[in-house]
């Protein structure tokens, strides 16, 4: 009996409080602000939504400039990652990934590049020239410039 | 063959000659070297699959005993040299039963090049293997995490005869407009079916046989339109092609040099939202032998397909898929009696429906654990490799499968 209930415990409880867990955690940090943010070198300030959302989708593969874009993301089940899609984007998490597995894996495109922090995130957008990504308002400083997206 | 000898050697020398046009002076220069290794990026994926079924075999002998005989590996790299310039190409490993047995191929590889990439519209062109753009899933069919579920509804998405619709080798041009009230990508392209697989064969012959003699895969077009909302919630989808297949007969064959021609067209829709996503597809696929000497053979015949999925997202990382998929192998005979007068064969082996439900469970973004179970009457999609005796087959019949996935 005891077996059976260190099972029960081990297959639901505890799945379940991870699960409470996941979901709080995403409450908490939902209010959180995210901003846009690119290389200083790349000079730009304002993006539409519209703009935004085929840089991120891997559509747009260069700056107005002509230098390459190179796009940034946390991986897929980062609280921020979340945010960014859904307020600045207007997508689904979800929606992102579905579009860059088409794109790499029938060979027409390219995925963007995983960083696993938000400070790995700030060093790479800060030295790598046309990038663009996204950190929380509180984690940004001079070394990257924030980007301002219109409706 | 010339002719496809002729596109392979004009895909080489085109690619050669874009590469040094390219990089007048980079290559001699050990930075910007560095810069082109930075554009290159690989993937890759490794699943194994378990499935059980009653009565029929799907991917082995799965048949009671269950079968480890559904395996896919792949390896996908994308260099980009220059913005407007990619190089793609993946090699694909897949066992699933006698119709993939294994092996190395090439599934795509191809030359992309990009003469207009502005905000509001791009253009280009592509070069050499490329996946067939049918519907929303035939693109991406063999890596698990696009899938919505293990099996693909196979009423629009033939695993039984998959070669001859999965890529093709030639040329495509292809267009996007990005709007506020949308995008539309079109793709149009004219190419040569694969048909050297055993599964093409089958395509066409179905159960008649001996084939002695050998496919020749001739020009074939091919199309697709797409239109999404700017935010993706809604996606809407046409397209078609006409396949083309020559057959030469060898010594004492029983068929005369005749010719097959395959003319999908296929509707998708799609809803996404953040819990949920519901897809539908129709197709009308037309099909028509001709020149075989064989009046069973020689006919003509429209097929339809259509299946409604819902997808709900119930937790993080947690999917749950529920799918009714309807196939008819002849429109005008959907229970299959006409066949049974004329073939003897059973009339269910002229239709399936096929109820299913899954669960999927991400348990990273890399690692993802699917299950699903069907409950299928008819017999239409049965692969005639994995089971020989069409008349042997099940009526109503059950599978369930299993399957883990790991990408990077």
């Amino acid at each position: 009996m005891t077996g059976i209930f260190t099972y029960c415990l081990r297959g639901i409880l505890l799945p379940a409080l991870l699960i409470i867990l996941l979901f709080t955690d995403n409450a908490l940090s939902s209010g959180e602000a995210v901003e846009v943010i690119t290389h200083p070198g790349t000079n730009v300030n304002y993006l539409s939504k519209n703009l935004l959302r085929s840089v991120f989708s891997m559509r747009l593969r260069t700056w107005q400039n002509g230098v390459p874009i190179r796009v940034f993301v946390l991986p897929d089940d980062a609280p921020l990652h979340n945010i960014f899609a859904k307020k600045k984007l207007n997508v689904f998490p979800y929606q992102l990934r579905s579009a860059w597995d088409r794109l790499v894996y029938s060979g027409t495109g390219q995925a963007p590049l995983v960083v696993h922090s938000e400070e790995e995130m700030r060093t790479k957008i800060a030295t790598t020239p046309g990038s663009i990504g996204y950190l929380s308002e509180i984690k940004i400083d001079g070394s990257v410039q924030i980007v301002h997206i219109n409706e | 063959m010339n002719s496809k000898k002729f596109f392979t050697n004009l895909f080489l020398s085109i690619a050669g000659l874009l590469l040094t046009l390219s990089a007048p002076s980079g290559f001699a220069n050990e930075h910007q070297g560095v810069q082109i290794l930075k554009q290159l990026q690989v993937h890759g994926f490794l699943s194994q699959g378990y499935i059980k079924t009653t009565g029929n075999n799907v991917f082995g002998h799965s048949n009671n005993s269950g079968s480890f005989d559904f395996r896919e590996i792949g390896l996908t790299a994308s260099l980009r040299p220059l913005p407007g310039l990619q190089l793609s190409g993946q090699l694909l490993h897949r066992r699933a039963g006698e119709g993939s047995d294994g092996g190395i191929h090439i599934d795509f590889g191809f030359l992309d090049y990009n003469f207009i990439n502005m905000p509001e519209v791009e253009l280009g062109v592509r070069l050499g293997r490329m996946k067939n753009p049918f519907g929303f899933y035939n693109d991406t069919r063999d890596v698990p995490f696009t899938r919505p579920s293990i099996l693909l509804p196979q009423s629009i998405y033939f695993d039984r005869t998959r070669n001859l619709a999965l890529a093709s080798d030639g040329v495509q041009l292809y267009g996007e407009s990005r709007t506020d009230w949308g995008n539309i990508t079109i793709q149009l392209g004219a190419a040569f079916p694969q048909v050297d697989d055993k599964d093409s064969e089958t395509s066409i012959f179905g159960h008649m046989t001996p084939v002695r003699g050998e496919l020749k895969s001739r020009l074939s077009y091919i199309g697709r339109i797409l239109y999404e909302l700017p935010d993706g919630r809604l996606r809407l989808a046409v397209s078609s092609a006409q396949l083309n297949v020559g057959y030469d007969p060898s010594q004492n064959d029983i068929f005369e040099s005749g010719s097959f021609r395959f003319s999908p067209l296929i509707l998708s829709a799609q809803y996404n939202a953040e819990r949920w996503s519901i897809t539908s597809e129709y197709a009308l696929r037309y099909s028509r032998r001709h020149g075989f000497g064989n009046p069973r053979l020689d006919q003509s015949s429209t097929g339809d397909s259509f299946y409604l999925q819902g997808i709900y997202r119930f937790l993080p990382n947690w999917e749950a898929v529920l799918r009714y998929d309807l196939l008819f192998a002849n429109k005008k005979d959907r229970n299959g009696k006409k066949f049974l007068a004329a073939s003897s064969h059973p009339a269910y082996s002229q239709y399936a429906r096929d109820l299913t439900v899954g669960l999927r469970w991400n348990i990273t973004p890399s690692i993802m654990l699917s299950t699903e179970y069907h409950r299928i009457n008819g017999a239409a999609w049965l692969s005639p490799l994995d089971n020989p005796d069409i008349d042997s087959a099940e009526k109503n019949w059950n599978l369930f499968a299993a399957q883990i996935s790991y990408r990077f």
